[in-house]
């Protein structure tokens, strides 16, 4: 029933924050045409972006819930630090034991354009970066069962875990500008668990904005909608 | 031709394959026994000619896990339920009790075959002169049983 009502909240937010993009891209739209198809100058401002590939999943695999927002900010020419926040949780039910794990994480890194430009008032890029991820999250097996086949079945009291989890990415994508100010763009993760063993009697099914415990090395996927707020033109 | 239908039953073939975990019936922790002597100070095996062994388990009946066995030791499962696990040994005809201390934790096999106890092995108990001295060679009891493993020899 909590899981329902986040993933309400959540929907909810996210129809306000695609609504608000949209208003937001469409009025980018207007100042853009206003301004000289000629127009050379290229605009700077902080770059919001959502991810919508964490609502896809919600279709794909309806135990796992997640959102992820990021930030970045051409800071130099073709340089942009990035920092994106998430929030991830999963719930299942296995044959033996119920699962469950949830918490926010983030990252922090930097993103390189290596798209040639031409024109300075093209925002379109391809870009190679890193990222630090940290995620604060715990996990839990509830109902646990374990058959004995002498002494008799052991339901043992709840297990839970408060943990940590860093990570390292290589990060590779493309970001085209739809209108002005508004863009599209994924990007494919390379990821590399830094403290596996963090729990050594349960591997954590899902470190949030990581992957599933298990696994040292992972693959992610974003696919991201963007705005730019243009405060600087030059 | 026919190397486009074998690419194609290739491709098939490849994506039907699932990894598929089979799990283990038996998740109990089970305690590996091997009856030892010393003779002139050097310690050697000793096989028993008939060894009968069942747990002390409280409000059911006794169920024999060994009966009558000509056997160099025993494997056993562990208590999970207390801390402690008693088991009645009848050494050809000489009964003793033995109680084993310990101390569990759980653990996880995997996601689908669930978890599992780690016991550890804190000090034996006997009373009766049939066992005279033990040692705890791994004190660690795990559910994944190996044939090698041994974790304490009960001298006779």
């Amino acid at each position: 029933m909590q899981n329902m009502n986040q993933m309400k909240t959540i929907s909810g937010s996210i129809s306000r924050a695609l609504f608000v993009l949209l208003v937001l891209a469409l009025s980018g739209q207007v100042t853009a045409q206003e301004v000289s198809a000629r127009d050379t100058l290229r605009t700077f401002g902080p770059r919001f972006g959502i991810d919508l590939a964490r609502f896809i999943y919600i279709f794909t695999d309806p135990s796992e819930i997640g959102a992820e927002a990021s930030v970045d900010f051409e800071i130099h020419k073709n340089i942009y630090p990035v920092f994106e926040l998430g929030y991830n949780s999963i719930s299942e039910s296995e044959e033996l034991f119920d699962y469950s794990a949830g918490g926010v994480y983030a990252r922090t890194g930097m993103d390189y354009n290596f798209l040639p430009m031409k024109d300075r008032s093209v925002h379109h890029s391809m870009t190679i970066g890193f990222r630090y991820g940290m995620s604060v999250f715990s996990h839990s097996a509830e109902n646990v069962q374990i058959a004995n086949s002498y002494w008799s079945e052991y339901m043992p009291e709840p297990y839970e875990n408060n943990l940590t989890g860093h990570w390292l990415e290589i990060v590779g994508g493309l970001k085209t500008e739809l209108v002005p100010n508004l863009f599209l763009g994924w990007s494919v993760r390379y990821k590399i668990l830094l403290n596996p063993g963090m729990d050594p009697a349960m591997i954590p099914e899902l470190i949030p904005g990581y992957s599933t415990g298990g696994e040292n090395r992972a693959f992610g996927f974003s696919y991201s909608i963007l705005y730019k707020i243009p405060l600087l033109k030059r | 031709m026919k190397l486009r239908i074998l690419l194609f039953i290739f491709a098939i073939l490849l994506s039907g394959c699932v990894d598929v975990e089979i799990c283990d019936d038996n998740s109990d922790s089970e305690l590996v026994a091997k009856f030892k002597t010393v003779k002139e100070g050097l310690t050697s095996d000793s096989t028993v000619t008939a060894l009968s062994l069942y747990g002390i388990r409280e409000g059911k009946s006794d169920s024999l896990l060994y009966n009558s066995l000509s056997t160099s030791g025993f494997v056993v499962p562990l208590n999970p339920h207390l801390p402690y696990s008693s088991f009645v040994l009848k050494i050809d005809e000489q009964i003793d009790t033995l109680t084993i201390y310990h101390h569990q934790e759980l653990y996880l096999i995997s996601y689908t075959c669930g978890f599992a106890n780690m016991f550890t092995l804190e000090h034996l108990e006997y009373d009766m002169g049939t066992i005279v001295k033990d040692s705890i060679l791994n004190e660690m009891v795990d559910a994944e049983y190996e044939s090698d493993e041994n974790h304490i020899w009960l001298y006779l």
